[in-house]
């Protein structure tokens, strides 16, 4: 039982790995471990979609260029054209930046030793602030400013319960940033926590085989086998969460937009 | 107390996931032809529901 006795100190030092300390400059003007993984993203995404639009021919051949094009293709048919409907060819460049650019994110991070830019609360807040800002100019540019401000609230509601709903639909429309990035940087974060977690386990009850090796210490070591394959399952899960969590921000961004653009919402 | 916390704010987490899957399976079981929509649908509430667990954990974790 002693194995257990170090848990607390390992996990502490764990989260203290995980949260922005900065690798050059300082936290106000600098790079944290976090900004140096997104910054890799984002020239990986670049390299990608140049490659990507070099290789392009009139019959997609090979895995890489057809890939990518399931991935946009996807994007097109089932968040652009199914969630935001007529009109989705203006907003579809930017549901795919975004889909993309967070699932290059997620998935460099599940690369064991990197860590992803979408797990510092400070990306993620940029990105659903960038997408609040664009929902809220597209709604303002499509009813104007007034009719934008008086489109929140239901029509067709009776005088005073309409100014009542319009406060709430006003609160809600603001809590949209805020449940975007939270959302998204929980997921990331936790999900780190949690596969560093138990693979710390696995560690701690293959330690003293690998110091000393004796039949004893073998048997120990035999708990660190079941969080391994533990920690195998949780690694499926992630891959599955880093597509679901680019997907799910990419449709409420969506859905945001369809809503802002509605006639007589 | 900030893991009882969390146990707490998980109950609520659990249950929806577990409404998301029994709805899920029920549509499968009455309707075998609309499995992938329904599957896909599943994922994304589950995906929502499970925000809200983690950031419970997550709260734990930080403060």
């Amino acid at each position: 039982m002693d194995a257990f006795a170090a848990l607390p100190e390992e996990i502490n030092h764990l989260v203290a790995e995980f949260s922005s300390a900065p690798v050059a400059g300082d936290l106000t003007v600098g790079l944290t471990q976090y900004s140096f993984w997104l910054l890799v993203a984002a020239v990986v995404f670049a390299v990608v979609m140049a490659v990507f639009v070099k290789k392009q021919t009139l019959v997609p051949r090979g895995v890489f260029v057809n890939g990518v094009e399931y991935l946009i293709e996807y994007v097109q048919n089932d968040v652009a054209k199914g969630v935001v409907g007529t009109g989705w060819r203006r907003h579809f460049p930017f549901l795919a930046t975004i889909f993309l650019f967070i699932l290059i994110n997620n998935f460099i991070g599940l690369i064991p030793g990197c860590k992803p830019g979408t797990g510092a609360i400070g990306c993620t807040a940029a990105l659903a602030l960038v997408t609040f800002v664009y929902f809220v100019y597209f709604g303002c540019k499509k009813h104007g400013v007034i009719g934008y401000l008086k489109s929140l609230a239901p029509a067709g509601v009776a005088f005073p319960m309409n100014v009542f709903v319009w406060v709430i639909e006003v609160f809600s429309l603001l809590l949209r940033p805020i449940t975007l990035a939270i959302r998204l940087f929980c997921n990331m974060f936790a999900g780190h926590i949690v596969m560093g977690s138990f693979s710390i386990m696995a560690a701690i009850f293959a330690e003293p085989l690998l110091e000393h090796f004796s039949a004893m210490n073998a048997v120990g070591a035999l708990p660190s086998l079941a969080w391994l394959a533990i920690l195998l399952i949780i690694y499926a899960v992630e891959l599955i969460v880093a597509f679901v969590q680019a997907y799910v921000f990419t449709v409420l961004a969506a859905v945001y937009i369809q809503i802002a653009e509605a006639e007589g919402h | 107390m900030g893991v009882i916390g969390y146990g707490l704010g998980v109950i609520g987490a659990g249950l929806a996931i577990g409404l998301a899957a029994f709805g899920a399976t029920g549509a499968m079981a009455r309707q075998p032809e609309i499995q992938g929509r329904a599957f896909t649908v599943f994922i994304l509430a589950s995906a929502f529901a499970e925000a809200l667990g983690l950031i419970g954990f997550v709260l734990t974790l930080i403060s």
